[in-house]
């Protein structure tokens, strides 16, 4: 197969496409658009998704390692000493201690029952950005006692009745309010709301933040142990690095990068993930597969005359081959580049308008990487599927070819 | 330059054996302008297949310039169409969404021997011939009947080719547009001293013909030179 007769394989195709049903090209395109589309929708919307929830529990649960108690203990013990060791490391940018406990908030005559958190908050801003999440008064202060922080959908909203609420919320407090806790221990204080904050993630969203000093009011004694210690990588450390220093160091703990975590307790969500990608991918291959099968074997059957016509006239049945290939090339290439257009499109705008749950807020997520590869999949699939039919007309005998 | 010997092409038809042609034995003439001529169904076109590499005889033999071209392989016969042979169908057979320059030099482009300016050249020159060079940019749908006729017959001769095929060139024509048509093939004939063999089933296209052929029930039943015309050089002229 020499250049020129690649070169009127090539003049033929493009003439068919140009000359020929242009209703039939654009709808071939749109479908393969849509195909593809639908390959690389739900991936992103999942990658996303696993972006979110990822930095979510990185940011307002475990940071990049969470040291937490050995097994058949319940706390992190020696908490200072620990703590001395984990800040020293190389590539450590803070590890700060969280202990939580169980509280009754009342407020008026509502009440509702949460999970108070406290925290080291000057600590804390090196680890999470909950500070930044305050949407009326105040982050707390090292040396803040009797106050507290309290989420937005805690706080509540006065419009809104008891019976309506998603969220049992203690009906619209204000910063300044005075709301009192009753701790699972017995102990009750009244504690002036310092500041409310939204982080869009539901944990953090049914958590009240106090000082390690209220709690140890609370509790009656100094804390010198934590249910766990989050610890924040520096930039260009990586959590897996953190954790194999933190087991050299031996830091008598167990300790768990983040994505450790999330594979034991997201496997089943990231497998079920997969599986869908999967589907989703097999069903554009197989959509975009059949369609142009079906489009090239309807272009070979209404022009068998013809391509008889081109044999006799001496063209050679790989030139009429190509032609068919090349007008599947031409349509994969148009399809899927309508289909990257179309998807970043969707991608820009729900960077705009996200799919928001409580725990979560997804846009779609996909690297250069995805669209590149799911391009060459459909593509090679495309092409696969329209070679099959020119291949089967382009070598029918001339006589019956004429003869149609 | 054709020698064809005891050609036979039987058709099955179920149960039914159709022999198309039987025992056809004949020499043409290079330069000769062969009508070929019968009723519906006499084989007429089966034989000109046949001499066209188009299909395959049941046996017999076809040498053409002394070459056995029926067991040349499937991509031999290609080349050899491409090279040596042109064809002028029914039904003009363009390719639709091809303009008329692009028809006409489509087969040229597949040729190993020709330049782009030689492809450009020759096919403005057969366009100039049969009268179509100011529509070389029309599509066929835009064109007339006999003038689709004339620019498949421009890209039948585009190559040069030794023997030009034509298989009723005129049955979709009327009788200005057919004359119109004849007179090209005998200009072509003429002038490039190429191998004409043309089906026909019309009585009056005889007086272009130098050699007619009549065909019954796939045997030749007379083979005789027209008076009227000049008659070639060669074999058949003895």
């Amino acid at each position: 197969m020499g250049k020129k007769e690649l070169k009127v394989a090539f003049l033929l195709a493009l003439r068919s496409l140009q000359r020929g049903s242009r209703s039939s090209v654009i709808l071939t395109v749109l479908i393969v658009a849509m195909c593809f589309t639908n390959m690389v929708f739900l991936p992103g919307l999942f990658n996303s998704i696993g972006q979110v929830i990822t930095k979510q529990v990185v940011d307002y649960e475990v940071g990049d390692v969470l040291v937490s108690p050995k097994s058949g203990e319940q706390y992190v013990t020696d908490l200072d000493a620990t703590l001395d060791l984990i800040n020293s490391m190389p590539g450590v940018e803070r590890a700060t201690p969280h202990y939580s406990k169980a509280a009754t908030l009342k407020y008026h005559q509502r009440i509702v029952g949460v999970t108070a958190r406290a925290i080291t908050p000057n600590d804390e801003k090196l680890i999470s950005p909950l500070y930044s999440k305050m949407v009326a008064g105040s982050y707390l202060g090292d040396s803040d006692t009797g106050e507290v922080i309290i989420a937005k959908m805690i706080a509540g909203d006065p419009a809104i009745k008891e019976e309506y609420e998603f969220q049992a919320s203690l009906g619209g407090v204000r910063v300044g309010d005075s709301i009192t806790i009753e701790w699972a221990n017995g102990y009750t204080k009244d504690y002036r709301v310092k500041g409310i904050y939204s982080t869009g993630w539901w944990s953090a969203d049914t958590t009240v933040y106090v000082t390690k000093t209220d709690m140890e009011q609370v509790e009656g004694k100094t804390l010198d142990y934590a249910d766990y210690i989050t610890v924040r990588a520096k930039p260009g450390y990586s959590q897996k690095f953190i954790k194999d220093e933190l087991q050299q160091y031996g830091v008598a703990a167990k300790v768990q990068t983040t994505q450790d975590l999330l594979e034991k307790s997201m496997g089943r969500a990231l497998q079920s993930y997969a599986i869908i990608n999967m589907v989703s991918l097999i069903v554009g291959i197989i959509i975009t597969t059949v369609v142009l099968f079906i489009v090239i074997t309807i272009k070979t059957l209404n022009s068998r005359k013809q391509i008889g016509i081109l044999k006799a006239i001496g063209v050679d049945k790989e030139v009429i081959m190509h032609n068919y290939g090349f007008q599947v090339i031409i349509l994969a290439l148009l399809g899927i580049s309508c289909g990257v257009i179309m998807t970043c499109i969707l991608m820009v705008y729900m960077a705009y308008n996200p799919i928001v749950t409580p725990d979560w807020s997804a846009s779609l997520y996909l690297t250069p990487m995805d669209l590149l590869s799911n391009s060459l999949i459909l593509f090679t699939a495309a092409v696969i599927a329209g070679y099959v039919p020119a291949y089967q007309v382009s070598r029918e005998d001339i006589q019956s070819a004429m003869r149609s | 330059m054709i020698h064809i010997h005891e050609l036979t092409k039987i058709y099955h038809m179920g149960d039914v054996e159709v022999r198309a042609l039987d025992g056809v034995s004949m020499d043409i003439a290079k330069g000769e302008f062969l009508g070929i001529m019968g009723a519906s169904g006499s084989g007429k076109t089966t034989l000109l297949h046949m001499l066209g590499l188009l299909d395959d005889p049941t046996s017999g033999e076809i040498t053409i310039e002394g070459n056995d071209i029926i067991h040349l392989t499937d991509y031999e016969k290609t080349m050899f169409r491409l090279y040596k042979l042109g064809y002028v169908f029914q039904d003009y057979a363009l390719v639709p969404d091809l303009t008329v320059m692009e028809n006409v030099s489509l087969t040229a482009m597949l040729r190993k021997d020709r330049t782009e300016q030689e492809i450009i050249e020759s096919s403005h020159e057969v366009l100039k011939k049969v009268g179509l060079f100011e529509r070389r940019d029309h599509l066929p749908r835009e064109l007339s009947g006999g003038q689709q006729q004339r620019v498949s017959i421009a890209r039948a001769v585009v190559n040069k080719p030794d023997i030009l095929f034509a298989d009723e060139p005129c049955a979709n024509l009327d009788s200005e547009n057919s004359r119109m048509v004849l007179e090209l093939f005998k200009e072509i004939n003429e002038e490039f001293q190429q191998t004409v063999v043309m089906v026909s089933h019309e009585d009056w296209h005889t007086e272009y013909f130098h050699r007619i052929i009549r065909l019954r029930d796939g045997k030749i039943i007379s083979d005789g030179f027209n008076g009227n015309t000049k008659k070639p050089h060669g074999p058949g002229a003895a």
